[in-house]
């Protein structure tokens, strides 16, 4: 038996092009989590077409359409406080909600994911100083630092995306180092290992790759707490400005008109609410595949 | 055990200590001058700038006012708020007891829901009632709590008028008055605690349920309630024990944001306001106060895994 070490790339590209196709077909074969994909590619399409799908600018007031019912003529969903279209303004506030949960999940797994291969796999004064970071991320809420980051720098979408990525890092962390730890005690990184392979192959070459389903899981999930997470920030206008619509400064203005026009505050919390559960579907269904056990 | 514990306590000191560095220098960081930042007021004459640059000792080298700031806190000289110039310990006793109140009600309704619902969806697992669990928890998961909140005040309040709005009446002066205004966000934050701890007792529990232990105490005859209540229930509750450490910061947030739709004066609100007047003494002594409240309870749950687990103390101890 010969023991080839150094992959093959072009095999290992087939390999992960069949296991890819392997979880999609089996995906495909669940109705929750196929809902969920359907939803998150219609958040996604919203997001990115926004100009194209909006009857009007998310900004644009029209003093004579102040506070219009929903089903007016020429307003779907009815006009805001300030005569703005509900319609185009909920279109354009998909923009800021997906792009904090993308980045702030993709600042925290970028960062996350190397510390917790590091501390799994050399264990030591290594683990122990990535443990130490994570206790402390977790002894501040996300809330406590989006604000302290609002009192320093002023409020922004920067500093939600900053405050969530670092609240979702220590998840990340987790993942990435139990991983790291059962990868290392099998036959092929012991094998690696022993035949002198560089640390840095072993970790990024070997480690990672075979890592990538529960990081994926861990991903889905941490973008539906994000999304939470910056509505909420935006709700208490921690987070994108007005004008600038974003569904969470949205469901702030809707408050004070709560008494005499409710719609305007069921709109933006609906959209939320499903986007939040069709992320939360497509994780849930993501981890089955990987972890068939939890069912 | 005592190894364990003691190893813990270190732990906890130091994450405590890493903690207080971090929001000593975050005040610091604030752009502009300290003394500004401290006081409030931005007119101030360089003298003035002085002055208050004495007083406050920000003259001196960094590690020797982190050493008085901390000596300070530990005497309880949290300082005075320069927008409301109250004491900053006045203003958080009374805030203090909404949020308390506010939280524990909150975890017990979460608890008395979410951890019955996760037993039994795990032992009929793949049955109506596993299904139906499921749905409403994921629900539960992706619904905004402020939004749960504003819509709950549309029924209860505007709607039915059973409820009210918002505001606080303290439970001592009537204590029914007090739990009407503390239904409703209770509620809101509850439900949100009962669909994360389900999710997580029922996967404790299935995995529990296929350990060897549990096959033993059936094998030997064990009445199956008495598998599932004391041995399958008391390793998954370490599971959820350390969710709940997890997840504090998140409740926490959630709190806070809760406290500002159902306008409660309390922790969060305190320090909401205080983001948009500026009060940084006032962010600075709830961020501390927050994150050492933090530290103390995950130290109190590693006493709860070591309680659960006689493996946790085991492998503590080594």
């Amino acid at each position: 038996m010969s023991l080839t070490i150094a992959p093959d790339p072009a095999a290992m590209l087939e390999a992960a092009g069949q296991s890819g196709r392997h979880w999609l077909r089996r995906l495909v074969e669940r109705p929750p989590a196929v809902i969920g994909l359907a939803g998150v590619i219609v958040v996604v399409v919203v997001a990115v077409f926004a100009p194209l799908l909006a009857p009007y600018s998310p900004v644009a007031s029209s003093f004579q359409a102040v506070l219009a019912r929903p089903f007016t003529a020429g307003h779907l969903l009815g006009t805001d406080e300030l005569g703005r279209d509900v319609l185009s303004r909920m279109i354009y506030g998909a923009q800021p909600t997906l792009e904090v949960g993308v980045l702030a999940t993709g600042l925290a797994l970028v960062v996350g994911v190397p510390i917790g291969l590091v501390s799994g796999y050399y264990r030591g004064a290594a683990d122990m100083l990535a443990m130490r970071i994570t206790d402390v991320v977790l002894a501040f809420p996300f809330l406590l630092v989006a604000i302290g980051l609002a009192a320093i720098f002023g409020p922004s979408l920067r500093n939600v995306v900053l405050a969530l990525g670092i609240a979702s890092l220590p998840g990340f962390v987790r993942i990435a180092r139990a991983e790291a730890m059962a990868l290392r005690e099998q036959d092929f990184v012991q094998a690696a290992i022993v035949t002198g392979v560089r640390d840095r192959v072993i970790l990024f070459r070997h480690l990672l790759p075979n890592m990538a389903g529960p990081i994926l899981v861990q991903a889905t999930l941490t973008i539906p707490g994000a999304i939470l997470g910056s509505a909420l920030l935006s709700y208490l206008g921690l987070g994108v400005q007005p004008p600038t619509a974003s569904w969470g400064n949205m469901l702030a203005t809707a408050q004070e008109y709560l008494f005499n026009d409710p719609w305007l505050a069921v709109f933006p919390g609906v959209a939320i609410f499903l986007a939040t559960l069709c992320f939360n579907l497509l994780g849930d269904g993501l981890r089955d595949l990987f972890d068939p056990a939890m069912r | 055990m005592k190894v364990y514990v003691i190893r813990r306590l270190g732990v906890s000191v130091f994450t405590l200590v890493v903690a207080s560095v971090l929001v000593f220098l975050g005040i610091r960081a604030v752009p502009g001058n300290p003394a500004i930042a401290l006081t409030g007021n931005a007119n101030l004459s360089p003298a003035a700038i002085a002055a208050i640059e004495g007083q406050y000792g920000l003259n001196k080298p960094l590690p020797v006012q982190y050493a008085d700031w901390l000596r300070q806190i530990l005497t309880g000289h949290l300082g005075s708020s320069p927008v409301t110039g109250m004491p900053i310990t006045t203003e958080l006793s009374s805030a203090f007891p909404i949020t308390v109140e506010l939280t524990i009600l909150a975890m017990l309704i979460g608890i008395v829901i979410g951890i019955p619902a996760g037993i039994i969806a795990a032992v009929r697992r793949g049955k109506a009632i596993d299904y139906a669990g499921n749905a409403i928890a994921l629900f539960g998961l992706s619904i905004p709590s402020f939004w749960f909140g504003i819509l709950l005040i549309l029924i209860f309040a505007v709607l039915l008028r059973v409820l009210p709005a918002s505001g606080y009446v303290s439970f001592l002066s009537s204590p029914g008055s007090n739990l009407s205004h503390m239904v409703m966000p209770a509620f809101v934050l509850g439900t949100g605690v009962a669909a994360v701890l389900m999710r997580q007792m029922r996967s404790g529990m299935l995995e529990a349920l296929r350990a060897d232990y549990v096959r033993t105490a059936r094998a030997k005859g064990l009445p199956e309630p008495s598998v599932v209540l004391k041995h399958a229930l008391r390793n998954s509750l370490v599971t959820v024990a350390t969710v709940i450490g997890l997840q504090l910061g998140v409740l926490l947030s959630g709190v806070a944001v809760t406290e500002e739709v159902f306008g409660l004066p309390g922790v969060g609100d305190l320090t909401i306001n205080a983001v948009f007047q500026r009060d940084y003494p006032t962010i600075q002594a709830v961020a501390l106060i927050t994150a050492a409240a933090i530290i103390v309870i995950n130290f109190a749950l590693d006493f709860v895994y070591a309680f659960l687990s006689p493996r946790v103390r085991v492998e503590g101890a080594q």
